[in-house]
This record gives structure tokens, C-alpha cells and sequence, in this order.
């Protein structure tokens, strides 16, 4: 396990890193710290794959036994799906507002080490559980990624209809762009929740008394509200503004799910 | 402007000038900068001894070549000299001469100019050192400072905030109210900035096909709210004393769009567009106004700029002053490079005639140790009087080296 913190300990370092860079690219957009922020990246991005990879074949599974792995997984998912966003669209001013978050939640992982591993659990075994679990948090982080955008959509927004150009606005992507990168990681986190569930329905029919379990019911309005957010704009010309305030209301949507959900009203989905 | 433009120089009169003004020995070395809004000649003074202030003679060389009465190119025109002269250099190539402070077209015509006068032979060691480093001081400006970073024009300005709601404004549709001088030059900024779907729409329709004949297309006024909805970005500049878009066509028009936003440049005075537009949503509205509120916040923003793109100039100054008044002592290091060396072959022939039972390839090995002995004695006082940033220092020490060693450096031996 010392392995596995080490490595997370500099994969941190790396994010920490390409935030820094990303943030003196943003200030002053000199090519060779946009290089730097996505060669740290990158190698934070691999360095925390190892790190998950030495921790997994310890545990014998995918890092979501204890909260610390799983915020670990969670962080590495965020980097990665940012790490698409930024491929995908070409589109690297959005790094010092969404980096943070995989560097918050590796930092909480690492902070909240469990002084030994849990031991498995044979409820949690089978591999559709660990795609189910794995799809599920990185659905999570896509939508984290999407709560992120959809503010920086309504900031830019603001700061046109209020005539605010200043540093910020040229710096910030266009509207366009912005609302292109909040649709991918809102499609990453749709499919990845609805191939989740899917699985979830599948392990439940086989070992739960019924599927239609309270989460179950809340993951499938999430699943709706975040595909009205996919179709809206075409469907019913919903402005990019409406679209963005229904992402943020869709990711407290989640952020219920997560705690109260699971805490409180869950009956099926508890696995403590 | 009249006399900036009779001042102008073509290419070809270009290297007419420098090479008459080095054959008349007024300059060893020259550039002609020569844009829209400056000529400037940069050189390196020649041999040719000049009565009076050697500038004065250059300005009436000018004014001559021109045709140009010498009084008007001396009252208009200005001079520097030395570390003033490059300075003033370093400040044209960083766009801080410029009448829009911190443009960059600037540092490409300077390095046309550079490459120009370089290519005709018309430079030499310093000019190319100098414009080289014009050139990089105006790359680091560029590259770390704001100065160049926000547009100061109102074209600039709406085309800036049009790629903050499209990034690529080529692929998008634009829809231009007017055919009047305002419509005419937003329509080549278009066309020059790849725009490919651009409509026009006035009320005298004929104006509209005229505006349209390098592309795009024109339609009647009738056909405005149909093709408003159909639009991008809008740019109203007619001369209509109302509002000719109303807040109602806007909301239906928007509502037709499928969540796609609408943008509209009012460039018309009075308003083209009713001022309640912009309170719609994925609608934006900019009045001439609010452009110019812009530019001239962006402008004072490049203000402050000025300080740290001078810090910049400075150093780069320093460092190309530093390299010139090294200059001043090459002759005398090549002096006492000649004389060591005349020292080495004359000890080493008459050693060798003394020694001519040594085979030829120790006689070589021996030479070439003496050669190394005698770089290795000299690399000290070459770097002591070359790296002396203090000017009078370094002629004190070059005074030094030929008094100790009986040098010559004008000699030709």
C-alpha cells in the first residue's frame, strides 16, 4: 500500500502542477506553460492509474471498498474525463476551474487513508458490480465536470449581457465552445449511468427481493433531467442559460442521491 | 500625410538610397522602414567625414532623393542617435510607436524590411545584430506583456465579442442591415476573416446586390424578418431614425432557433435596434456605444502595459549595447591575437632549425601545443575586454593591452 500512497501522493503533485501551469497559460497564454500543464497531466493521469492499479490488486478489486479509494477513483475519473474534454475540443482555458476538482477529491482521499484496507466483501464481488460501480462514478465525475462548465457558461454569459469583458472574458472559451464541452460531459455521464443502471438491474433481479429500489427511482430521473439537458436546445429552443441552470439543478439531483439517498432512504442500496 | 506619403519608399528605391548613401559614405550600413504611417532610415554612420551634425545630413539626403524641400522633412521629421536610436527601434517593433498603441502588423513589416535591406546586401554585422534584437525585444513584448492582447478598434472589439459567442465565425451566418460606407467595411472584415454565408439586406435593393458582388447575398428589406431568424450575428449600421428590429421579431425569431444565440451589432446612430433586445434571452445586443466603452477600456489597459514592455526594451538594450561597445576593442584583441601568433611562429622556426632530428609528426604535435598554449593565454584578456559592461573600462583596458604590448591596430601587419 506504501506503493500505491506514494504514487498518489505525486500523481497529486503532477494535478497540483498542471494547475499551476494551467493557470499562468490562462494569465498570460504562453504556448510552453499550455505544454507543460498537459504533459503534467497526462503523467499525473498515469502515475494515479498505477496507483489505483497496485491499490486494486491488493484488494483484489476495484478501488470502491472504503470512501478514500473510491474518492481516489473519483478524482482519477475527473482527470480523465477532463482530460477527454480537453482533446475533444481542443480547449485548454477551461483547465484552473476544473482540475480542482480531482485535486480535491485525491487530496481527501489521500487525507482519509484507512489505517488498514477492509476486507471484501462478498456482496460486492462479480465483475458486472465493478463495471456497475466504476461506470456509475465516472458518470459521476462527468457530471461533476458539467456542474463545473455549466457555472463557467453562465459566467461568460453574465459577463456579455453585463458588458464585463475584462481578462477573464477573453480568456474564457466562447459560449459555443463552452456549451459543446458541457454536452460531452453530460453524454459521457448519461451513457455511463445508463450502462450502470443497466447493470444494477441485472445483479438486482438476481439477488434483491425487488429493483425498484428508492436510488433506482432517483438515478432514473437524474438519467431524464441530464438528457432534457441533451435535448432541450433542439427539441424546445431552450436558451444555453436554462440549459445550464437545469445541469446545476441535475447535479444537486445527484448530490441527493449520493447522501440522503443513500444514507436515509435507500433500502437495497446499502453496503455498510 | 501628404508628406508621409512623398517620403514613402518603394523597394526598389530602397536599396537605391542605401547604396548612394554608402557610396557617398554617409553610411556603412542601412534599413528603410517604410510602412503607411512611418519611413524611417536606420544606419551605421560611414567613413566619409560629415560637416556639421551627421544626422542633418542624412535628413537633407532624404529630403533630395525626394524631391522634398529640406526645411519640411527637418520640421516634421525626427532624429536619434546612438543608444537612443536603438531604443526607438526596439519601441517601433513592439508597436509602441504605433498610432494603435501595441499592434503587432508592425513587427512583421519591420522584419520584412530587416530581410529586404539584409538580402540586397545593404547590412553588415551591426544592423543585422540590431534588428535581430528589435526583433526578439518586440516577440518578448508580444509574448509578456498584455499590450497586444485586447482589440483598441471597434471592428476589433465586435469581431472579439462575436468569437465569444462563436469561436468560428466562418462557417457562420451573417446578416448585414445597410449597404452604407459601416455595412461596406464590416462586409470586407468579413470576407477578409473567411466569413462564407453573409446576406445583406437594404432598403434600395441595388445597393445591396452592389455590396454583394464579391459575395454573398442580397436581398429586399421585405425579406428581413424572414432571414433574421436565419441569422448569427446581425450588424445593423442604416440610417433609419427609428429602431428597424424590434424586441417582438427578436424573441420569435430566437424561438425559431433551436437554442442558438443571436448577436447583434448596432452600428447605426441613431439605433437600429430596439435597446430591449439584449434583455432577451440568447439574445445579445452592442450599440456603437458600448464598442467603444470597450476599446477605449482596452486601450487604457494597453496604457499600462507601456511600464513593464519598457522594462523589456531596457534589458534588451542593455544587452545589444553591451555587445556593440565590444566592438570598439576587436581591433585591438585581433591586434594581440596577431602579435602572439607572429611570436609563436617565429619561436617555433627557430626552434625547429635547431632541432632537426625531430620527425615531422612530432614536429606537428609540438606546433600544435604552442598554438594551444597560446589561445589558452589569451582567452583571459580577450574575455576581460570584451565582457566589460563599463564602457570607459573597457577602452582603459584596451589602452592597457596595446601600451604592454606594443600593439597596433590599425597596422596591417
Amino acid at each position: 500500500m506504501v506503493v500505491s500512497l506514494l504514487l498518489s501522493g505525486l500523481a497529486l503533485l503532477l494535478y497540483l502542477g498542471a494547475e499551476a501551469f494551467s493557470i499562468a497559460h490562462l494569465r498570460r497564454e504562453k504556448a510552453a506553460h499550455g505544454i507543460a500543464a498537459k504533459v503534467m497531466l497526462g503523467t499525473g493521469f498515469l502515475v494515479h492509474f498505477l496507483a489505483l492499479e497496485i491499490g486494486g490488486r491488493i484488494t483484489h478489486t476495484v478501488p470502491y471498498r472504503d470512501w478514500s479509494a473510491s474518492m481516489s477513483l473519483f478524482a482519477w475519473m475527473v482527470a480523465g474525463s477532463y482530460g477527454i474534454l480537453r482533446l475533444r475540443h481542443r480547449e485548454s482555458s477551461t483547465g484552473p476551474f476544473l482540475l480542482p476538482v480531482a485535486i480535491l477529491f485525491l487530496a481527501v482521499s489521500l487525507a482519509t487513508q484507512p489505517a488498514h484496507p477492509l476486507p471484501p466483501d462478498p456482496r460486492l464481488t462479480g465483475s458486472e458490480f465493478a463495471f456497475h460501480v466504476t461506470l456509475a462514478i465516472l458518470g459521476y465525475a462527468a457530471f461533476t465536470l458539467s456542474f463545473v462548465l455549466a457555472q463557467l457558461y453562465l459566467i461568460q454569459l453574465h459577463q456579455l449581457h453585463k458588458r464585463k469583458i475584462g481578462l477573464l472574458f477573453s480568456r474564457l472559451p466562447a459560449l459555443d465552445v463552452l456549451s459543446r464541452m458541457h454536452h460531452t460531459s453530460i453524454g459521457i455521464g448519461v451513457v455511463s449511468i445508463g450502462v450502470a443502471t443497466i447493470l444494477g438491474f441485472i445483479r438486482a433481479d438476481t439477488n434483491w427481493a425487488t429493483v425498484w429500489d428508492p436510488k433506482v427511482f432517483v438515478t432514473l430521473l437524474l438519467i431524464a433531467v441530464y438528457v432534457l439537458c441533451l435535448l432541450a436546445g433542439r427539441l424546445f429552443s431552450w436558451s444555453g442559460r436554462r440549459i445550464a441552470w437545469l445541469s446545476i439543478g441535475g447535479y444537486f439531483l445527484m448530490l441527493f442521491s449520493y447522501t440522503i439517498v443513500n444514507l436515509f432512504i435507500t433500502q437495497e442500496h446499502v453496503f455498510r | 500625410m501628404e508628406l508621409r506619403e512623398r517620403l514613402a519608399f518603394t523597394p526598389e528605391r530602397i536599396e537605391e538610397a542605401v547604396q548612394r548613401l554608402r557610396e557617398e559614405g554617409l553610411l556603412a550600413e542601412g534599413v528603410v522602414v517604410s510602412t503607411c504611417n512611418r519611413t524611417e532610415l536606420y544606419g551605421l554612420r560611414g567613413t566619409a567625414p560629415v560637416e556639421g551634425d551627421p544626422l542633418q545630413a542624412l535628413a537633407a539626403f532624404v529630403a533630395d532623393f525626394h524631391g522634398v524641400p529640406r526645411g519640411e522633412v527637418e520640421a516634421a521629421g525626427f532624429r536619434h542617435m546612438g543608444a537612443d536610436a536603438v531604443r526607438h527601434l526596439f519601441r517601433v517593433a513592439s508597436g509602441l510607436e504605433s498610432l494603435a498603441l501595441g499592434e503587432h502588423q508592425i513587427l512583421g513589416q519591420v522584419r520584412e524590411a530587416f530581410r529586404f535591406a539584409s538580402n540586397a546586401g545593404l547590412t553588415r554585422n551591426v544592423l543585422n545584430r540590431l534588428f535581430q534584437k528589435a526583433l526578439e525585444a518586440g516577440k518578448r513584448v508580444r509574448n509578456e506583456t498584455s499590450l497586444n492582447s485586447r482589440p483598441i478598434s471597434i471592428p476589433g472589439v465586435a469581431i472579439e465579442l462575436a468569437q465569444k459567442i462563436y469561436e468560428d465565425l466562418a462557417p457562420r451566418r451573417f446578416l448585414i442591415l445597410g449597404a452604407g460606407e459601416t455595412s461596406s467595411i464590416f462586409y470586407d472584415l468579413l470576407l477578409a476573416r473567411g466569413a462564407k454565408h453573409i446576406e445583406v439586406v437594404n432598403r434600395t435593393f441595388e445597393r445591396a446586390q452592389a455590396l454583394c458582388a464579391r459575395g454573398g447575398q442580397a436581398y429586399p428589406w421585405e425579406e428581413l424578418a424572414a432571414r433574421l431568424p436565419k441569422a448569427d450575428v446581425v450588424v445593423s449600421a442604416t440610417a433609419s431614425t427609428e429602431p428597424v428590429i424590434r424586441k417582438d421579431e427578436v424573441h420569435r425569431a430566437v424561438a425559431q432557433r433551436r437554442g442558438q444565440p443571436l448577436f447583434f451589432l448596432d452600428l447605426g446612430i441613431p439605433r437600429n435596434v430596439d435597446p430591449q433586445v439584449g434583455d432577451l434571452d440568447n439574445a445579445f445586443l452592442y450599440a456603437v456605444d458600448d464598442l467603444q466603452e470597450i476599446a477605449e477600456r482596452n486601450r487604457q489597459e494597453r496604457q499600462r502595459e507601456i511600464v513593464p514592455a519598457m522594462a523589456i526594451l531596457e534589458e534588451e538594450l542593455e544587452d545589444f549595447l553591451a555587445w556593440f561597445g565590444s566592438l570598439a576593442v576587436v581591433p585591438t584583441i585581433t591586434a594581440l591575437r596577431r602579435k602572439f601568433e607572429a611570436i609563436r611562429a617565429a619561436e617555433f622556426d627557430a626552434a625547429l632549425e635547431k632541432l632537426s632530428h625531430i620527425p615531422p609528426q612530432d614536429r606537428e604535435r609540438i606546433r600544435l601545443m604552442a598554438q594551444s598554449m597560446v589561445r589558452s593565454l589569451l582567452r583571459r584578456p580577450t574575455e576581460a575586454l570584451k565582457e566589460e559592461k563599463d564602457p570607459a573600462l573597457r577602452l582603459e583596458r584596451a589602452e592597457a593591452a596595446k601600451f604592454l604590448f606594443d600593439l597596433d591596430p590599425d597596422g596591417k601587419a
